[in-house]
């Protein structure tokens, strides 16, 4: 069998204990591991102490985002030799409360989902009847590459609009209203727009930095759904015939 | 619909600059041959500006200009401030003053000239 | 080339935005002196031909330069173009194609107002 290839690395963990200051590990890493497995590492062999979050570890679940190098990341999905430096350095993700090291609260950010009705409001919710939506319908067409999201919360970690604003919803929320929007079993559209409109922290107060297209571990196109919802907006009564 | 109305205004205003700077550019710095020289004085400027219509294409360009800086002068001071609605409304009120009396002082430059 | 161009790129379209609008001030400010007569006018625009002001100027060319292909690339976008390239859409489009164009001004601007060639 060949050697797998192993190699150092400087991990600096952020830290609540120092208040926010990493703690810097040498980790030794075979080619193919993770951030997750150098986190993993740390925990077993030298820090009992450190504290992270996951899950399904394959990148399914959204539930080991954090700020990886500057950027928001799954932690089971960034292979620590692709990130090209020897220091790795990991926070927790941005614009969120920390718990403890790396475990952020996500209240925050299921507060602005709620806001946008995230739940189908079926137009008959007695109707036995299954709907069917082709694949090639105006719903599957639109709403492609958009229904993915794992609520990671990396794209509202990475917004630089939700360093300074409580109110903004945040483009996880704005791409779940969209879908709703999109969606011919549902019948919530006047709330939808209401939250989607918000002077404070509706859409408009997106300014197209792009960051969320750029850091969404699915490649949800972020910043599109949120302009479709803008050049939509000088008609949204379009949604009531799909 | 107010929201919507300022974001298309913004990139329409912003189109329309863009081809009224090339085209101000190049009448200023480019259309007589004096003008090539970079020889720009009172008399050169004069007898193109006591046209109305040269005139009203400034004007235009002015007002155009004012609503595309003073709306995106809107967003970020709305941006950066944790402030309430009045306080915002205060400040889109203060601004569209601002706006006119600029104007006002842009247009009155072809006054009795 | 960074995930956080774009964000970059908000704050120089912001910056310049408003300098720009400080330029406007400047320039109706001048305009104005028109009413007071060729001698008022002429004087206001010999100040203009030092080589300070010129420097400014070119200072100017690059300001608009960006804020305006910045823009086009982000009304792209609010178009539904490039998301998938929005990074390279600033830097080679806006900054690179800008500098290119900076460049065809600014070096005949230098030579001739500043340098006096």
């Amino acid at each position: 069998m060949a050697a797998i290839e192993e190699n150092q690395y400087r991990v600096r963990v952020a830290r609540s204990a120092s208040s926010g200051i990493a703690t810097e590990f040498a980790v030794v890493l075979e080619e193919r591991m993770t951030v997750l497995d150098a986190l993993f590492s740390i925990q077993r062999n030298q820090d009992a102490s450190l504290s992270f979050r996951c899950a399904c570890r394959v990148g399914m679940c959204g539930t080991c985002a954090v700020n990886i190098n500057g950027v928001p990341r799954l932690a089971c999905r960034t292979r620590v030799k692709t990130l090209g430096t020897q220091v790795v350095s990991v926070q927790p993700l941005p614009n969120l409360p920390v718990i403890k090291d790396l475990v952020v609260s996500l209240e925050p950010f299921f507060a602005q989902w709620k806001k946008i009705k995230p739940a189908l409001r079926p137009k008959d919710p007695a109707s036995k009847e299954l709907v069917r939506v082709p694949h090639d319908s105006n719903y599957a067409r639109n709403s492609a590459g958009k229904r993915d999201c794992i609520t990671c919360g990396a794209c509202y970690g990475a917004c630089g609009v939700k360093e300074s604003s409580e109110e903004y919803l945040g483009p996880a929320a704005i791409n779940r209203a969209y879908l709703r929007l999109l969606d011919p079993r549902d019948s919530a559209m006047k709330e939808r727009w209401q939250a989607l409109n918000e002077e404070r922290g509706g859409i408009w107060r997106c300014h197209t930095q792009m960051n969320c297209t750029s850091v969404c571990p699915k490649g949800i196109t972020l910043t599109d759904t949120i302009t479709r919802l803008k050049r939509a907006a000088l008609s949204p009564g379009q949604f009531e015939n799909r | 619909m107010g929201s919507v109305i300022g974001w298309y205004l913004q990139r329409i205003t912003g189109a329309a600059l863009l081809l009224l700077l090339v085209a101000h550019f190049w009448v200023e710095h480019f259309l007589t041959a004096e003008l090539r020289r970079g020889e720009i004085t009172y008399e050169a400027i004069l007898s193109r500006i006591s046209n109305p219509l040269w005139q009203g294409i400034d004007i235009a360009f002015l007002l155009v200009a004012l609503y595309h800086g003073l709306n995106g002068l809107r967003n970020i001071l709305l941006d950066y401030s944790r402030i309430g609605a009045g306080a915002a409304r205060f400040i889109t009120g203060g601004l569209i003053v601002i706006g006119l009396v600029w104007a006002w002082w842009g247009i009155d430059a072809f006054r009795n000239l | 080339m960074n995930v956080y161009t774009g964000k970059l790129a908000q704050i120089l379209q912001r910056i310049t935005g408003v300098l720009l609008l400080i330029y406007l001030l400047l320039h109706v400010h001048t305009i104005r002196e028109l009413r007071e007569g060729p001698a008022a006018f002429n004087a206001a625009l010999a100040t203009f031909r030092n080589p300070f002001f010129k420097l400014l100027e070119i200072a100017l060319l690059g300001t608009v330069i960006l804020h305006a292909l910045n823009g086009v690339r982000i009304t792209l976008i609010d178009l539904g173009i490039g998301h998938t390239r929005h990074v390279k859409l600033f830097w080679y489009g806006a900054v690179g194609f800008g500098l290119l164009l900076f460049l065809a001004g600014a070096i005949p601007m230098f030579l001739q107002g500043v340098l006096k060639v």
